[in-house]
């Protein structure tokens, strides 16, 4: 199988695209040789990354505009994502206690994000905000 | 064996068996999909007080922390008069999405309908 081609997505901040923006960055772990495991968890990161675009920065306003670009470097076994939005730009505080309370899960999504993958960046924009994601095989 | 009516496809074949309400799951839960979930639990709990709400999830291949929201919500209006939430027949990947949350503190993860109805 051939290592991926860059992928760059351009999709509004409604509900409903999260499902294949999922599939798609899935499928392109899977073409960077992830194992399942890994896939899912990307796959996982990726979604939990949009819905709080759609949330937070976009306050569940379903028509405004987000990008993800993901690259692999094969020297590096390193996967790249990056998702901009163009909303609040308020940078989200420190991640929640890994030990959240269970009856209380406001905040798994970053918890999911700072567990899964092996770096995150958060860069406010001019307007909104890029996040950076990266996993090494 | 009493059956449920629920509104969307996304919970079916909801029924009482004895004490306890027993639905199953049909799908990915997302942000998109999980409101639909919410309405189809709160009908199936509305004006009854079963000691178990067992949701079996065979065919929920992914779920993310909107559907765990709803979980949470569900158990919240199930401890009111002391109900406890089972879901059976867990996929692997929700499986680990459940292990961040810490979810099997508070929910009952058993393998299947009938172990969840003998407990």
């Amino acid at each position: 199988m051939e290592l991926p081609s860059p992928l760059h997505l351009s999709f509004t901040s409604h509900p409903q695209e999260i499902a294949p923006v999922r599939h798609a960055i899935e499928a392109f772990a899977t073409q960077a040789r992830f194992g399942d495991v890994a896939v899912g968890e990307i796959g996982l990161c990726v979604n939990e990354a949009i819905a709080n675009i759609i949330r937070h920065a976009y306050r569940g306003q379903s028509d405004r505009p987000i990008e993800l670009d993901a690259g692999f470097d094969p020297e590096l076994s390193r996967l790249t994502i990056r998702i901009r939005d163009y909303g609040t730009g308020i940078q989200p505080g420190p991640l929640p206690h890994e030990k959240l309370d269970p009856m209380k899960p406001g905040g798994l999504g970053l918890i999911c994000l700072g567990r899964l993958m092996d770096s995150i960046r958060f860069t406010p924009q001019n307007p909104g905000m890029l996040l950076e994601l990266e996993k090494s095989l | 064996m009493v059956q449920i009516h629920t509104n969307t496809d996304m919970l079916i074949n909801a029924r009482e068996e004895g004490s306890a309400v027993v639905a199953e799951i049909v799908g990915d839960i997302d942000l998109h999909r999980s409101p639909d979930l919410r309405g189809d639990i709160m009908l199936v709990l509305d004006g009854r007080k079963p000691t178990k709400l067992i949701l079996k999830c065979e065919q929920v291949k992914y779920m993310d922390s909107s559907a765990i929201a709803v979980l949470v919500e569900a158990l919240q209006k199930l401890r009111v008069f002391k109900g406890q939430l089972f879901l059976t027949n867990l996929q692997p990947r929700v499986k680990g999405l459940l292990e961040i949350a810490r979810l099997e503190s508070i929910i009952n993860l058993v393998d299947t309908v009938e172990t969840a109805l003998k407990r």
